[in-house]
């Protein structure tokens, strides 16, 4: 049961990064319908963000938990604004090919930038961890839990409540419409771009010490939060988070209960199980009519 | 007509592998290296062209290139090692194993659309990898395979010179047949698909099988190209045929062109030569496959090739002075129906669908007699789209019936529809834009089963008297609207009415007893509106074709129909004689909204 329970806190530490991740993918899709396969990139960028203020540059954290959101922010904002702007009328084919090969850009440049391999940061809290009875809780693993998802539930009340939320729903749910009420798309879309890129960079400074920071990161990190997207259902913001808290628990159940082999295929196997037979996920938005 | 299939012939078939021999043989003088490279480049071409199925004509984001290609790798170099065959006869084995992992990816995936499908095969990816490295007994695992020495007709993979000419061959044949199906019939329904999915569908194109089938064959020749690769590399490691390769084989297509066979071989030759020349570019290789990928995207999607056709002057300039041609059908619009036969060409019965507890079609009875010009009117929601689809097969009813001359149609889907006898048109029109005209009518003679467009293929480029019957069938009806002088150019250039026209073309070519025709000339000029109703007056009257035609323009339903029904909040309140229909008050209050008419009638 202690062991139980000890799995469950490790798959709930990892399943809150996958669900910031999946937020912000989700985000920019129901905002701009475009699914964005360079959110990886944004969120290994991130990590490379906590590593160079922790390790490089000895900044406190709080200025870096600022600072690497906000950068990688404005940079996808910068990726729409200076590419996806000039596609408007592409259809979701070629956005798709542009994210894919936005992504592989990123972490090329990586991988030019830091010659070296996996790069370790520290984590964030490192005192005494608390014991609860059997459990033993490190600080960093409460900080990950607490911190990736209050971090994505005020992602998702941006986007719900706040005005620039209101305009994103708008917009993907009557382009024309939202730009004749005066909404202007290369703002809101902008603005979209850069609350999902300021998600992905917090995912990535969450991810960072726990697995390590490499350019291998951006595909480590994309196929979970696609997997928890769709398992939430691909538009829907809780449904991103609890997809990611599921898919969490079962990689974190299944890594220490099968074999070694099933483990690095198990993420792969789950996205195929769920796009083959609950490809809407768990909770479904209403499917506009097919005319 | 011979102009279609020498165009096929040299195009896609005769002068790429001609290039790639030719290559192969200026190469025999070159280094051992250049040697060796020129066989890279040559297969760097076969995936290129492999790619552009299944990226530029069916649409997929294929990211399992690397997979499929490690197939075909580690298949022969193991079939090799482990059996005993031979290298010559693995490369069939290599082919067809392909054939079965692109159908084994393909037939779960194809329900998905765009971004699924794209994870699909990024899925398929990594669990090749991860199976290879795991199953280290007989792949090596992450140490690497060796691949046995090859020798095929006494030429042995290490002598570079040799071999690279024995690659050459291999690609130019099997680039040869790739360019047999994109050339022809088979890559032409691809793309009718991607330019029309809903026409193509209701010209009995079977979405889903044509994607699979794309997916296969593509396969298949990423298979064979791993396999061709593998002796030249010598050892085989898990990781280069990892998603890195897939990602930048996935620029292939798209930077060279992702429209025709060409795009594939400029665009993997190109992608593969640039970093050898340009060794700086080297280590950057995936950098700037990236940039060159994105800015394609964003400039010109026609890639490399596409920039090169739009600054070379345009060879086929004369096209755009041939202004159709009206034929004159005579000006009597059909006063009287055409021979009626006893059957019912359409019978509705009870029909209903709603939506969400709307009720767009309300328990609706329809005739229309065989051989007549039926017309539907009615005001916007009154239902006639809805049951106009119900009865071409695209949104069956929740209850009721439909029979087209006779036969219970139930809820068969709307691609088995031309089987019997029946064809549409499109009210936003549907032609295939990137097709010609008159493959845009070969299509509508509906034998567009994947076997028949693969047969197809080959018949055309082989000029079959099949072949040459179907193109003078489609020249026949081009001929009858009027736009014989249009044939070679592509439905996209044609004005709005041509292009209505040609939809109608298509519509007749398959000699159909039933055309089901969805306001056929909104949006077109009042002068091309009269030509119109001639036309098809005249077809009624030439080959009895029965209409049922939805239109708002009250004119030219009132000049055209034998008899009409007219629609209003799901049901049908009149029909009979056109000019007694319309001058009914129930119709003049719904559809003209007069309140007044009990006191002027």
């Amino acid at each position: 049961m202690t062991q139980f329970l000890l799995l469950s806190l490790g798959g709930l530490r990892i399943g809150a990064i996958y669900a910031l991740a999946a937020i912000g993918l989700v985000v920019i899709h129901k905002a701009t319908r475009a699914v964005n396969f360079a959110h990886g990139a944004f969120i290994m960028l991130g990590a490379y963000g906590g590593f160079l203020g922790v390790e490089r540059w000895g900044l406190p954290y709080w200025q870096v938990y600022i600072l690497v959101p906000l950068g990688v922010g404005l940079l996808a904002a910068a990726f729409e604004y200076l590419v996806l702007r000039r596609m408007r009328t592409a259809d979701a084919f070629s956005l798709v090919i542009v994210t894919v090969f936005a992504g592989t850009l990123g972490s090329e440049a990586i991988r030019i930038v830091f010659e070296s391999e996996t790069l370790a940061v520290a984590p964030v809290l490192s005192g005494r961890p608390i014991i609860l009875g059997p459990l033993i809780l490190t600080l960093e693993t409460l900080w990950i839990i607490a911190g990736a998802i209050v971090c994505g539930l005020a992602g998702i009340y941006v986007f719900s409540r706040a005005g620039m939320g209101r305009a994103m729903r708008a917009m993907s749910a009557n382009l024309r419409g939202a730009q004749l009420c005066g909404y202007s798309v290369d703002v809101v879309y902008a603005q979209a771009w850069f609350l999902g890129g300021l998600l992905a960079g917090l995912a990535g400074l969450f991810a960072a010490p726990r697995l390590g920071v490499s350019p291998e990161l951006a595909i480590a990190t994309i196929v979970p939060a696609f997997v928890a997207a769709i398992i939430g259902g691909f538009d829907s913001l809780k449904g991103a988070v609890l997809g990611g808290l599921i898919l969490g628990l079962l990689e974190t159940y299944t890594a220490a209960f099968l074999p070694p082999a099933f483990k690095n295929a198990f993420t792969f196997l789950l996205l195929l199980v769920v796009l083959l037979f609950m490809p809407d996920g768990l909770f479904p938005e209403r499917k506009a009519r097919r005319v | 007509m011979s102009k279609l299939f020498q165009s096929v012939l040299l195009g896609s078939v005769i002068l790429p592998a001609l290039l790639i021999v030719a290559g192969g043989m200026l190469g025999l003088g070159a280094s051992s290296f250049a040697q060796y490279l020129a066989t890279q480049i040559v297969i760097a071409c076969l995936v290129g062209v492999a790619l552009v199925m299944i990226v530029g004509y069916a649409r997929v984001i294929m990211l399992a290139t690397g997979a499929m290609m490690a197939i075909g790798a580690y298949g022969s170099a193991m079939l090799m090692l482990h059996l005993g065959v031979p290298y010559l006869l693995t490369l069939p084995i290599c082919i067809l194993s392909g054939l079965v992992a692109g159908f084994v990816l393909a037939v779960p995936s194809t329900r998905f659309k765009g971004h699924h499908l794209a994870m699909a095969t990024i899925v398929f990816q990594f669990l090749v990898v991860i199976g290879i490295r795991e199953a280290g007994d007989w792949t090596g695992g992450a140490l690497g395979l060796r691949v046995p020495n090859v020798d095929v007709f006494g030429i042995s993979a290490y002598q570079d010179g040799p071999w690279m000419f024995f690659v050459a061959i291999a690609c130019a044949l099997a680039i040869g047949s790739l360019g047999v199906l994109l050339g022809a019939r088979f890559g032409k329904t691809l793309k009718a698909i991607s330019d029309a999915e809903v026409a193509a569908d209701a010209y009995g194109v079977d979405l889903v099988r044509f994607k699979i089938a794309a997916f296969a064959i593509s396969s298949a020749y990423l298979a064979l190209a791993g396999a061709l690769l593998a002796p030249g590399v010598r050892v085989l490691d898990p990781e280069s045929f990892g998603i890195h390769l897939s990602i930048v084989t996935l620029g292939y297509p798209i930077v060279g062109g992702m429209g025709s066979l060409w795009g594939g071989i400029i665009g993997g030759g190109v992608l593969r030569t640039l970093p050898e020349a340009l060794r700086f570019l080297g280590q950057y290789q995936e950098l700037w496959i990236a940039l060159l990928a994105i800015a394609v995207m964003m400039i010109n999607p026609g890639g490399i090739l596409g920039i090169a056709r739009s600054v070379l002057p345009a060879s086929r300039q004369q096209a755009k002075d041939v202004v159709s041609a009206a034929p004159v059908h005579g000006a009597q619009p059909a006063a009287s129906p055409a021979p009626a036969s006893a059957e019912d060409a359409i019978r509705v019965t009870a029909g209903v669908k709603a939506y969400d507890g709307l009720v767009a079609v309300d328990h609706v009875d329809l005739v229309v007699k065989a051989g007549e010009i039926h017309g539907l009117i009615g005001p916007n929601g009154a239902g006639k789209t809805t049951l106009f689809n119900a009865i071409s097969g695209f949104t069956p009813f929740d209850s009721g019936t439909i029979a087209l001359f006779g036969r219970q149609v139930g809820n068969e889907p709307s691609r088995t529809r031309i089987k019997h006898s029946v064809t549409r048109t499109f009210q936003h029109v549907a032609v295939f834009g990137q097709l010609s005209c008159l493959d845009n009518v070969i299509i509508g003679l509906g034998r567009n089963g994947v076997t028949d467009a693969l047969a197809a293929s080959v018949g055309e480029v082989a000029g079959t008297a099949g072949a040459r019957d179907a193109a003078r069938k489609a020249l026949d009806a081009l001929r009858e609207v009027g736009l014989e002088n249009l044939a070679y150019e592509p439905a996209r250039r044609l004005s709005l009415g041509n292009q209505r026209r040609l939809e109608i073309a298509r519509a007749i070519v398959s000699r159909p007893r039933l055309i089901l025709l969805d306001e056929p000339v909104s949006g077109v000029a009042r002068e091309e509106e009269h030509r119109i109703a001639e036309l098809l007056a005249h077809l009624n009257r030439q080959h009895g074709i029965t209409m049922l035609l939805i239109e708002h323009n009250i004119a030219f339903v009132r000049r055209l129909a034998h008899s009409m029904s007219v629609m209003a909040a799901g049901r049908i309140i009149a029909s009979g004689d056109p000019e007694q229909t319309i001058a009914r008050p129930e119709v003049r209050r719904q559809y003209f909204g007069e309140a007044h008419v009990e006191h002027s009638a």
